[in-house]
């Protein structure tokens, strides 16, 4: 039988054990495989429909109901006794009534506290406010709380300890709620208070926690492997609501062995899959795994009892919320963590921010639109090759038979292959695949014919305002500003400093060359990180130095000026020195005597920069501004890395929107490939442009 | 052609300059007055310093030690552009992105001239150089002497105190530059602007010059018309630097009353200073040595140049070589052994090492026809 899985390291060897108990139990061979965590859910929806799947996979519960949707798990009601596990985590596991597959482990936050400094954890959130000020020294960098303060995920415990609740009867999401108000003022509150650092990433609460600086942290069990050993930890679980008595309830994510409906052996596959949620091999997966049982009977054994660690989380666990496995859940995170970050960047008052997460949850969950006919496009398709092919037919025959013009025609054809193979496969086919996909509508594992519906979506900005940072026309306009202040600053920056290494008096030149050039040497993607700490409201170098200087530190990514302004900053950095060494070629290639003729001429420095350096730099800089222009056009990473679109989507491009649409907004691949098309067709058309005026200076040069 | 303008005072003098790149001296010490109106060639081979010189008047290199004084002011320590001078580069240093036009009006826009007085100065400078169709052109898209007449243009429309020309012609063919330099002539006679021009090329000093000033490894030989330097060379250089075939020069010792070489005797001419020598250098023009059956040197023929009229036979003789002058009607050949005799009178004498001038020809002639 075959057991895909994503464990690593100890769980590994944890499972390993287990099967091979199985194995001596029942002669059945088992055998394991390890797939990447990123890669193993798209495997199995690949591999299952086509009979070369597993017969048992672990899988985390949250693509429970798509995996459902494909056919791919089968229910368990027969064979699953549900009472050997914590009740939520087999309610985890229903879809429509049914059960599929058994709880394995379960993962959801606790307190960590550092125990030299909170000797006993708080039980509810009046002891935790009492704690909080003796803990948090803002001046110094010690708070007394951190999470990812960012992510909706952490802010869940906040929101159900208000009694709040994400979906209403129907199942349909719902934001604007008194719970989600109360909870989004209270964190607001302690944030004002200083008693929780702002814009927290995971990097950050944990190195708050190993130096000491952070006396408490909200987080998984996974969190356990990064703390250091210097420091002395318990786990608690989160405090109770004291306003409202409810505790602070976390999700819940289950672990499960899931068993495939296309097992050849779907009795065995059973046994397996319940072997590995029950008795020893659950005792192991505390021991030897370090994980959270979801089996009860585990907790009787001594060595899992004493095991504090898991303990704690056993008990953190029996008041978690399952995550709902719907698909309505996969469509909250993005609006969620629209309407914290508003909040908490103080952009928008808690009050408002449960509007703004439904006016983003409207708009990002298009209706699927009708279908469409293909017969019009294949055939508007069709009259296209038609014409194309009557096209080339209508030219002259030519004179020379084709192997007699073209006589070396198969070596050329050798020589080309690669070029040519190439390009088809990196640049047509994607292509071709490319507006393909944008005639379609990708929802829930299928695929619809839509026809130019998307488009028409995309054109009409229907859903949100032409000034919503939704809005095509909105994100072009900023990718536009975005393409033009970056190439000015370039070429500006570039030239300056081309201009300034071109000096013979200045010393040090050759090193200063190098160094101007490091920028560009190093990955994008690390200045981007790189910058983007710089940048941080607490934390960041150039916050640092403002109040050196006795200013005010900025709050760079919650005004869209600001923010706007911290992304060119970072693309300037890196794309100035590319400007640079182009201007330098150019200006070395400048005969020095136009300008001593110049200086004859009565021209000074600055005439002579503008009528003569200028012009002549033309032709050497117009393609490199144009490259510039397109690779800044596109330019995601910094955009991703850097504001991540903040505030409220508003500083994305084109680009990274699409990727949004195509990644983060229900996978709405359709939708994403039209923006594509958009943008290739934008850049035609400026490519159109630029082909013209390149033309027209090559005529001014003669 | 327009009347003649009133050239603005423009007398240039050079006093005691110097220039050094590094640690080598380019200009060791040049004095030089260049009055009003003058056209003065700075001649010299390669490599001398004369671009060099050329580049201190026009404010291009900054001048070491020495004064420079233009019109009368001292302008050592001015930008070029508040010197008033204009300046023809070898290479013309067209500006590539301007048509001839403005090329022509760069210049006068930069000083904020009306624009009616540019567009007739430009219209005057092109008729005056035939560009008046070719104004709307790239430099790209002209022949070398029209670009160099564009140089040229560019330097006459501003009108300026001082001329430079650094080897304007050295990059143009043979008859355009007979054509150019009787132009250059023409322009100069027309403009009466005072004009520093640099060459290396003695026929250019010799046909355009008021006055040259031979110029030789940073230091000034020798300054005068262009006749006089040639008559009355003042070194062994001027003398071998101007005049084409170069002087031959044979060293003698005075004995009695001849003077006496390796294989060969002359007498001793008049107006030789009788203290100098005994150890001498003699000096004889090519165009004064005549090749014939008799005389006293002999010498067995390498080359033959036959120019038409006459022509030069290339010998070696054992005083070295030495080139002479045959007439048409003279049957010379290769490998022939002949003999050549000095016309009357047609001795240069040099101290030995050829830094003085002893005595130059023909002065007893003169002096004879004189009185
Ligand atoms: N900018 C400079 N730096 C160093 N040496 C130079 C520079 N300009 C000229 N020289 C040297 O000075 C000497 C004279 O140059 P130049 O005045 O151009 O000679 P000419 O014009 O007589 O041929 C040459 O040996 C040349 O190498
Ligand atoms: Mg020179």
């Amino acid at each position: 039988m075959k057991l895909w899985h994503s464990y690593r390291g100890a769980e590994e060897e944890a499972l390993e054990k287990s099967a091979a108990l199985f194995e001596q139990q029942t002669g059945e061979k088992v055998d394991l495989l390890a797939i990447p965590n990123d890669v193993l859910g798209d495997k199995l929806t690949a591999a299952i429909p086509h009979g070369v799947g597993p017969d048992v996979f672990i899988f985390n519960h949250e693509r429970l109901r798509s995996f459902q949707h494909l056919g791919i798990v089968t229910a368990s009601d027969g064979s699953i006794d549900k009472s050997a596990y914590f009740a939520n985590a087999v309610d985890a596991l229903s879809v429509d009534g049914k059960t599929y597959g058994y709880p394995l482990s379960l993962k959801c936050l606790a307190l960590y506290f550092n125990t030299r400094l909170v000797p006993r954890p708080p039980a509810d959130t009046t002891e935790l406010e009492r704690l909080l000020p003796g803990l948090s020294r803002p001046d110094e960098n010690r708070f007394g709380l951190a999470y990812e303060t960012g992510n909706f995920y952490f802010h869940a415990p906040f929101l159900f300890g208000f009694g709040g609740d994400l979906f209403d009867a129907g199942g349909r999401a719902t934001f604007d709620t008194k719970g989600m108000v109360r909870s989004l003022e209270y964190v607001k509150r302690l944030q004002d208070s200083r008693f929780i650092p702002m814009e927290t990433s995971g990097a950050l609460v944990k190195s708050l926690f190993n130096d000491e600086r952070a006396a408490m942290v909200v987080s998984g069990p996974w969190f356990a492997g990064e703390i250091a050993p210097s420091v002395k930890y318990g786990v608690a679980q989160l405090p109770r609501n004291s306003e409202t008595g409810r505790p602070m309830s976390p999700f819940l994510g289950v672990e499960a062995a899931f068993v495939s409906p296309r097992s050849a052996q779907l009795p065995q596959a059973q046994a397996l899959a319940r072997f590995l949620s029950v008795g020893a091999a659950s005792r192991l997966r505390a021991v030897t795994g370090r994980q959270v049982p979801a089996n009860a009977a585990a907790y009787e054994d001594s060595a899992v009892q004493e095991d504090s660690l898991i303990s704690s989380f056993r008990q953190a666990a029996a008041n978690a919320t399952p995550m709902p496995n719907t698909l309505e859940m996969a469509r909250v995170w993005e609006p969620m963590k629209l309407a914290l970050r508003a909040v908490l960047q103080g952009g928008v008052a808690p009050a408002e921010a449960g509007a703004l997460a439904d006016r983003r949850y409207r708009a990002l969950h298009r209706e699927r639109p009708p279908d469409a006919s293909p017969v019009p496009y294949l055939a508007v398709g069709a009259l296209a090759l038609v014409a194309g092919g009557a096209y080339l037919a209508r030219k002259p025959r030519a004179l020379l038979p084709f192997r007699r013009r073209y006589p070396d025609v198969a070596r050329a054809a050798v020589y080309t292959g690669p070029a040519v193979a190439g390009l088809l496969v990196l640049v047509a086919v994607p292509f071709v695949v490319g507006i393909s996909l944008s005639l379609f509508h990708h929802e829930a594992g299928s695929y619809s014919f839509v026809g130019l519906a998307n488009f028409a979506d995309i054109l009409a900005s229907r859903g949100y305002r032409i000034s919503e940072p939704l809005s095509f026309y909105f994100t072009l306009v900023v990718t536009v500003a975005w393409t033009l202040v970056n190439v000015v600053l370039h070429v500006g920056l570039g030239l300056f400093l081309a201009i300034l290494l071109k000096e013979p008096l200045l010393k040090l030149r050759g090193v200063f060359r190098v160094l101007l050039i490091v920028p560009w040497a190093v990955p994008n993607y690390i200045t981007a990180l790189m910058w983007k700490g710089l940048f941080h409201r607490q934390f960041g170098a150039i916050n640092g130095f403002l109040v050196l200087l006795g200013l005010e530190p900025v709050s760079w990514f919650t005004r869209f000026s600001t923010s706007f302004a911290a992304n060119v900053a970072t693309n300037t950095w890196l794309g100035f020195p590319f400007m640079m060494v182009v201007a330098l070629g150019a200006l070395q290639s400048i005969p020095q005597d136009l300008y001593e003729a110049a200086e004859v001429d009565g021209a000074s420095k600055w005439v002579q920069f503008r009528r003569i350096t200028l012009p002549l730099l033309r032709p050497a800089l117009l393609p490199a501004v144009i490259l510039g222009s397109v690779w800044t056009f596109n330019m995601f990473n910094i955009i991703y890395l850097v504001s991540g679109g903040e505030p409220g989507g508003s500083t994305d491009i084109l680009v990274s929107e699409a990727y949004r649409w195509a990644f983060q907004r229900n996978e709405q691949y359709g939708f994403a490939a039209a923006y594509s098309v958009l943008i290739f067709f934008v850049l035609l058309g400026w490519s159109t442009v630029t082909k013209r005026v390149t033309r027209a200076t090559d005529e001014l040069m003669g | 052609m327009p009347p003649a303008r009133e050239p603005p005072v423009s007398e240039v003098v050079l006093t005691g300059i110097q220039k050094s790149f590094g640690a080598n001296p380019i200009v060791k010490g040049v004095d030089l007055r260049v009055a009003q109106g003058e056209f003065l060639v700075l001649v010299g081979p390669s490599g001398c310093g004369k671009t060099t010189l050329l580049r201190l008047i026009a404010g291009l290199e900054t001048i070491d030690a020495g004064e420079l004084t233009i019109g009368g002011r001292r302008v050592n320590d001015l930008p070029p552009r508040e010197r008033d001078v204009a300046m023809v580069f070898q290479s013309y240093a067209l500006y590539p992105h301007m048509s001839v036009r403005e090329n022509l009006a760069f210049g006068l826009a930069l000083r904020k001239m009306p624009k009616a007085e540019i567009d007739a100065r430009v219209a005057e400078a092109a008729s005056l150089l035939e560009l008046s169709g070719l104004l709307e052109r790239k430099p790209k898209a002209l022949s070398g002497g029209q670009r160099q007449r564009v140089a040229m243009g560019r330097a006459i429309v501003r009108r300026p105190k001082l001329f430079l020309f650094d080897e304007p012609l050295s990059n143009l063919d043979t008859a355009l530059r007979v054509q150019m330099r009787g132009e250059l002539a023409r322009l100069h006679r027309k403009l009466a602007t005072t004009m520093i021009y640099v060459t290396h090329d003695q026929v250019e000093a010799m046909t355009l010059a008021t006055r040259v000033a031979v110029f030789n490894a940073g230091v000034l030989q020798q300054v005068g018309a262009p006749l006089a330097l040639y008559d009355r060379p003042g070194n062994r250089f001027v003398a071998g630097f101007l005049g084409s075939p170069a002087m031959n020069f044979l060293d003698v010792r005075r004995e009695g009353a001849s003077l006496a070489g390796k294989g060969f005797a002359l007498a001793v001419p008049d107006g030789l200073p009788p203290n100098e020598g005994p150890e001498l250098l003699v000096g004889l023009r090519p165009q004064d040595l005549v090749v014939g059956s008799a005389g006293p040197l002999q010498g067995q023929v390498e080359a033959v140049e036959r120019l038409g009229f006459d022509g030069y036979a290339y010998l070696s003789s054992p005083a070295g070589p030495v080139a002479a002058r045959f007439d048409k009607g003279t049957n010379v050949a290769v490998g022939d052994s002949v003999r050549v005799s000095p016309v009357r009178d047609a001795v240069h004498a040099f101290t030995a090492d050829g830094s003085r001038a002893l005595r130059h020809p023909f002065e007893s002639v003169a002096r004879e026809a004189a009185s």
